[in-house]
């Protein structure tokens, strides 16, 4: 059994924000997307709620990507071109069939490397691609009266709005991959405790060493 | 969804475009004066002056300026573009300087498109506007500033013209909105509009008529009713517009036409179904394509859960 | 050493006080050698200034100059509330009881002789003084907004200070068809001014000068020295004008700053007598009033401030209302200039807002010390606020007119018609329309040789005429505009301001040039009338065709631009002479005049040669300042295939140099001297009215009819003119 302390402490804290701002929003969103049907908030709320999340969501993000610039965790974030395509589908089939075959985890976390290719490329996009954009078109929802009356011919308020349903929804596909995901360790619970306490446990680690 | 809706609506908005808005105007009283294009009007002696678009005098009474000019090119395409000044207008006129006894000059738009022989058959008839407007705002108020409000105060006689199916919307709002703003200058100033608790106010006033929230919601295949509602009175419930069935909209969008929507092929007719709001799913393509991947990721994930399980449960077995 | 060591211990450090080194380096040198070589390039002399009338008081004269001019304020505020309609004696013991009253010393006494008597100030030095309190003004600005900035920089940046902009947002096309200063290179413009009374208007030759007139009296000839250049209307106190502000880099040095004249705009009691050439070791200077009284009667901006100078330019000097005129100077007195630069006065007397107590900054609001003279302007002059409103309908809204029967009709009007085009009725008579600067007349009396005013007119189509215009103009002050027909008939600068038809101008310029010829003989009479009467009969036929072809291409978008509306422009146009090396179908560039030899000799040609040898006149025909501005520069006058720098001058006498008239009239707009009473009806809707509406580019059709108005006998039989009720 070995330990790792993977998380920092402000990687957790945000992790934590984030997660809860997330889930604001998907619910907030639906509240004003699907207005009107049960269990929803009512639409003044649901915009005050949604808007605030998104300001703080935003907030959290910078620094999320300030703190990979001048933390360590930024390194996470590398890829490691080097026998990438090997791993990523060393990755995949343990996934696809490994996994049933209660196959060793191929990946083994390390101060130097704590995701996996896939969780990796995964992450990148979600994080810088996905992330921003949802952010922009958040944002140039706040302020649509500045936007210009057509983007590449179209309404541009049309195209903002497409773009941010559509990756919210990406993102909700996401969330529930991630929170399938993390049940794939080596417990079930091996990676949830490790985004609480920031320690990961590892039994393989003693076998190899 | 709200097709059905555009289709009766088109079954009447048509003929009533066609007899309603087409008809005469006029002030003489008991005279039938004869239907529209008739006969070529020559009005040019009149427009010599009334052309200048600085034909305006300031009222000695109200002190506010009394614009008498008409733009011939809005005019000839006027609901009354085809009539003669005379139509309407005493004959007297002709005379420079204008007889002083014709200055009060009065017409009643009701009288005259009443008069015409297929006003019973209209389904929007002059006399419900009239009815409509006898409990507008604009007609019960006792505020001094609507003291001789009429058809004329928001209709120029001599440039109004109804709204066309297939028109820009966006023109069709700032045309009818522009007709509210002339006396409603509060609402421009952005430190007394009593809009300010509108979240995205510009945006609302650039895609919404002013009417749109501030008439009674009318049941559906009415029209827009004539009786404009006190701020107070007015629509201030967000889910009346942004919500799967939103009525208020509704009218504004009897406008686009299906026909103008089939000429721009099937993937702007799905893209573009309408212009997007807020809280209304305007594109169920998306809608239901990110339903439809997002449950059958739940049952792959539920089966690779599963035989997680199975596998967990194995390994259990061959350990044991 | 020790903290030297340490300093250099590390190379970061090392690297870090070269760095700074350099920085103290550069500053350096461009706060003392950059100012140094550019005076040495430009030859400017610049040097610490001093004023006759600035002196120390003792506490006992401030104390009696304050009692002086508090009791005149109080004497003038009482005279003003006592009624008139009683015996004087008295109206007098009123007036001295009011005087003495609490509030009427609190209203009408200078207050800045409280302010100094409390902060001990007893000599006016010049801005330093001002700047004590005023280091920083607040700016009221339209959108509500108000922000503080520096006095200092705040004038010196004005174009009452440096007269000249590189700033975009001018309505200027050059003949090129581009918007002046709208690309990327942009140039100084301004400085310029063609239409002025002073020969040659160039600031840089024609700052100062001191001329010895030899008037005549009674037969006896007695000498005396006279104040001319273009100093004495703008307010920098130097040896010449701020040139620095031309360059890309650059300040004006704290000299010329100390010499900025507050005064002559914030004082009440300026005195106008010391606004006079002076010369001191340095050179020839303009002085100033810095005396106590002046700068004790500091008040809010009057007419009369800006009156000072600016009637000069309306008015004119002989106007029998310029109250600086008046004031000529207790030595060296100011040379009065005859013939009028617009003719349209602003005075109670001959304008109806003077008379109605307006203020210039009424209508001109100020921010700060930027001054907005409109959007809409025909001329080269520098703008400050290009884009703020300054127009009749900002206050008199789109229907002014509320006295008359027909005052619809009358709004009407405004359509198609500026509201000068009716209430300016004619120019003063002396305004001048041709001006030969080439053939100068001795006036006796002055004892100085002048340019000859070959035509003065203020009357419609002779002195002034009517154009369409939409608030652009041309690079030589042409107003652009179009017929709102879109027609192409309308074409000015082929018809209306490049041709004079008009008979009885025709012949008073024959006239003119057969007086000339007596004086100069080699004057070819008729040669002469058709040069001064139709200047574009002076280009080839080539350089015609061109003409017609940049106007078409180049101008008729500018003039299509916007709404048109018929204004009234005063007409100018001057023989000078040209350097032909710089030619275009529109104009040469045109070379100024030394006022002393000018004014003095009378020999027009070697006043030319003398201030081309002026040093920035020379810089201008070098390279440098070629690909800096001249380029750019005859681009937008016309000219396309660049500056040439051949110096008009070898071995001292002028070569290439040609006298000629501009080929086309300057036209200036006239906003001032407004009548309360527009036209009559018939004035312009008549078969000989005073416009020409074929020319004006309306069809033979509608030309008829507007000529024949029905109704507008009609109108005018029955209720006459708009207001004064005349029935003539």
């Amino acid at each position: 059994m070995s330990q790792l302390y993977l998380y920092a402490r402000w990687v957790r804290i945000w992790h934590w924000i984030n997660a809860l701002l997330f889930l604001t929003l998907m619910y907030s969103g639906a509240s004003m997307h699907f207005n009107g049907a049960v269990l929803l908030l009512d639409f003044q709320t649901a915009i005050t709620v949604h808007n605030t999340a998104g300001i703080l969501l935003t907030i959290g993000w910078i620094g999320f990507v300030i703190g990979n610039l001048i933390s360590t965790n930024g390194r996470h974030y590398h890829v490691q071109l080097k026998g990438f395509i090997g791993r990523l589908i060393a990755q995949s089939l343990y996934y696809g069939y490994g996994i049933f075959k209660n196959a060793p985890h191929p990946f083994h976390p390390s101060a130097e490397a704590k995701l996996n290719t896939l969780q990796q490329i995964t992450y990148i996009g979600v994080m810088y691609l996905l992330m921003p954009l949802l952010i922009i078109s958040g944002w140039a929802f706040l302020f649509s009266v500045y936007l210009p009356e057509t983007l590449l011919g179209i309404g541009s308020v049309w195209v903002v709005a497409m773009s941010h349903l559509t990756i919210a929804y990406l993102l909700v596909l996401f969330l529930l991959v991630h929170l399938y995901i993390i049940t794939t360790g080596e417990t079930v619970m091996t990676n949830m405790r490790a985004m609480l306490t920031g320690w990961h446990r590892d039994s393989h680690q003693e076998t190899e060493g | 969804m709200s097709d059905r809706n555009i289709d009766s609506r088109l079954k009447w908005t048509a003929p009533a475009l066609a007899a309603g808005w087409f008809l005469i105007l006029s002030g003489l009283v008991g005279t039938h004066v004869a239907c529209a294009g008739s006969e070529t009007a020559d009005n040019k002696a009149c427009l010599r002056c009334h052309q200048m678009t600085t034909l305006a005098y300031r009222d000695p009474e109200t002190g506010k300026i009394v614009d008498l000019s008409i733009d011939p090119k809005a005019l000839s395409h006027s609901a009354h573009g085809e009539l003669a000044c005379s139509d309407c207008h005493a004959p007297d006129f002709e005379r420079y300087p204008h007889p002083q006894r014709l200055k009060n000059e009065s017409l009643s738009c009701v009288r005259c498109h009443e008069g015409q022989d297929d006003a019973a058959e209209r389904l929007y008839r002059f006399q419900t506007i009239d009815e409509e407007f006898e409990h507008s705002v604009h007609a019960t108020s006792d505020d001094p500033k609507v003291a001789g409000f009429s058809c004329h105060s928001c209709h120029d006689p001599h440039a109004f013209r109804n709204s066309q199916v297939g028109e820009d919307i966006a023109q069709i709002v700032r045309a009818d909105n522009a007709i509210c703003l002339s006396c409603h200058t509060k609402v421009q100033d952005p430190l007394r509009d009593p809009h300010t608790w509108l979240p995205n106010r510009e945006k609302h006033q650039e895609s919404v008529r002013c009417l749109d929230c501030h008439t009674p919601v009318s049941e559906d295949g009415q029209t827009v009713s004539h009786q404009i509602l006190a701020g107070n009175d007015s629509n201030r419930d967000c889910v009346n517009c942004h919500s799967k069935k939103p009525q208020l909209l509704n009218r504004l969008y009897q406008y686009r036409s299906e026909t103008d929507l089939a000429n721009q092929g099937w993937v702007s007719k799905a893209l573009f179904n309408e212009a997007y709001v807020v809280g209304m799913s305007r594109s169920p393509l998306i809608d239901r394509l990110a339903l439809a991947i997002i449950g059958i990721t739940l049952l792959v994930l539920g089966a690779h859960g599963y035989g997680r399980y199975r596998a967990h449960r194995r390994s259990k077995e061959d350990q044991a | 050493m020790k903290p030297l060591q340490n300093l250099l211990s590390t190379p970061a450090r090392r690297r870090l006080l070269i760095v700074a080194l350099v920085l103290i380096a550069l500053t350096l040198a461009y706060k003392r050698l950059y100012p140094l070589m550019f005076e040495s390039y430009v030859g400017e002399t610049n040097a610490r200034l001093t004023y006759d009338s600035s002196k120390t008081l003792t506490d006992a004269e401030f104390e009696a100059l304050a009692t002086d001019l508090s009791r005149e304020a109080r004497y003038r505020k009482a005279d003003s509330i006592v009624e008139t309609d009683q015996a004087p004696f008295a109206r007098q013991v009123k007036i001295e009881i009011l005087m003495g009253t609490e509030s009427v010393v609190r209203d009408a006494e200078p207050s800045h002789i409280k302010y100094f008597r409390d902060a001990g100030i007893r000599r006016y030095e010049g801005p330093d003084t001002c700047l004590t309190c005023h280091a920083t003004i607040k700016i009221d600005h339209p959108d509500g907004s108000v922000s503080t900035i520096n006095t200092l920089n705040d004038i010196v940046n004005s174009v009452h200070f440096k007269f000249q902009s590189s700033s975009g947002g001018f309505s200027t096309y050059g003949y090129d068809g581009r918007r002046v200063n709208s690309g990327v290179h942009k140039i100084p413009v301004g400085k310029i001014d063609r239409a002025c009374g002073i020969p040659g208007s160039f600031t840089w030759t024609g700052w100062a000068a001191l001329v010895t007139a030899k008037p005549e009296h009674d037969g006896k000839v007695e000498p005396q020295l006279r104040s001319e250049g273009c100093g004495q209307c703008h307010i920098g106190g130097n040896y010449q004008p701020a040139t620095e502000k031309m360059m890309p880099i650059g300040d004006v040095p704290n000299e010329v700053k100390e010499g900025i004249d507050c005064l002559i705009c914030h004082s009440t009691q300026y005195d106008m007598n010391r606004r006079v050439v002076i010369r001191d070791a340095h050179g020839l200077r303009w002085d100033q009033d810095r005396s106590m009284r002046a700068a004790l009667t500091v008040g809010p901006i009057r007419a009369e401030n800006c009156l000072r100078c600016h009637q000069h330019n309306m008015g004119g000097d002989t106007y029998t209302h310029n109250a600086a005129a008046q004031q000529p100077g207790y030595e060296h007195q100011r040379i009065l200039h005859r013939g009028a630069k617009r003719g349209n006065p602003f005075s109670p007397q001959d304008d109806a807002h003077a008379a109605a107590g307006l203020e210039c900054t009424d209508c001109h609001r100020p921010e700060g010390h930027k001054i907005p003279r409109g959007r809409k302007g025909v001329d080269l002059v520098a703008n400050d606020l290009p884009g703020k409103e300054v127009s009749c309908e900002s206050c008199h809204s789109r229907a002014p007119h509320n006295n008359s029967e027909h005052k619809a009709l009358l709004n009407g009007h405004i359509d198609r018609l500026a509201c000068e085009t009716c209430h300016i009725e004619e120019l003063q008579p002396d305004n001048v329309v041709l001006r030969d600067w080439v053939h100068p007349t001795w006036n006796a009396e002055e004892g100085i040789w002048e340019p000859t005013d070959i035509y003065r007119s203020g009357a419609p189509g002779k002195g002034f005429t009517f154009l369409w215009f939409n608030g652009n103009g041309t690079f030589l002050a042409n107003a652009l505009g179009n017929n709102p027909n879109g027609s192409d008939v309308y074409n000015p600068l082929m018809r209306q301001i490049a041709r004079i038809d008009d008979p009885e101008v025709i012949a008073a310029v024959r006239t003119k040039a057969v007086e000339l010829k007596q004086q100069y003989p080699d004057i070819d009479v008729e040669r002469y009338v058709q040069i001064a009467t139709n200047p574009v009969s002076q280009l080839t036929p080539d350089m015609l065709k061109k003409r017609e072809t940049m106007v078409r291409d180049n101008l008729r978008g500018p003039m299509n631009e916007g709404e048109s509306r018929i204004y009234p422009f005063k007409l100018f146009n001057a023989m000078m002479y040209e350097d032909m090396s710089n030619q275009g179908p529109f104009g040469a560039m045109i070379l100024p005049f030394d006022y002393k030899t000018y004014y003095e000799t009378g020999n027009s040609k070697a006043a030319v040669a003398k201030a081309v040898q002026d040093p920035i006149v020379q810089r201008m025909y070098q390279e440098p300042f070629k690909l800096y501005m001249m380029d750019e520069f005859m681009a937008y006058f016309g000219v396309t295939n660049g500056w040439k720098t051949d110096y008009p001058i070898v071995d001292g006498t002028l070569v290439n140099v040609e006298p000629h008239w501009m080929r086309q009239m300057g036209t200036l707009m006239v906003n001032h001297g407004i009548q309360r009473a527009g036209r009559e009806c018939t004035d312009c809707h008549s078969p000989n009215g005073i416009m020409d509406f074929a020319k004006l580019g309306y069809t033979p059709e509608r030309t008829a009819e507007l000529e024949n108005v029905d109704i507008a006998e009609e109108v005018e039989s029955g209720d006459g003119r708009a207001q004064s009720g005349s029935n003539d």
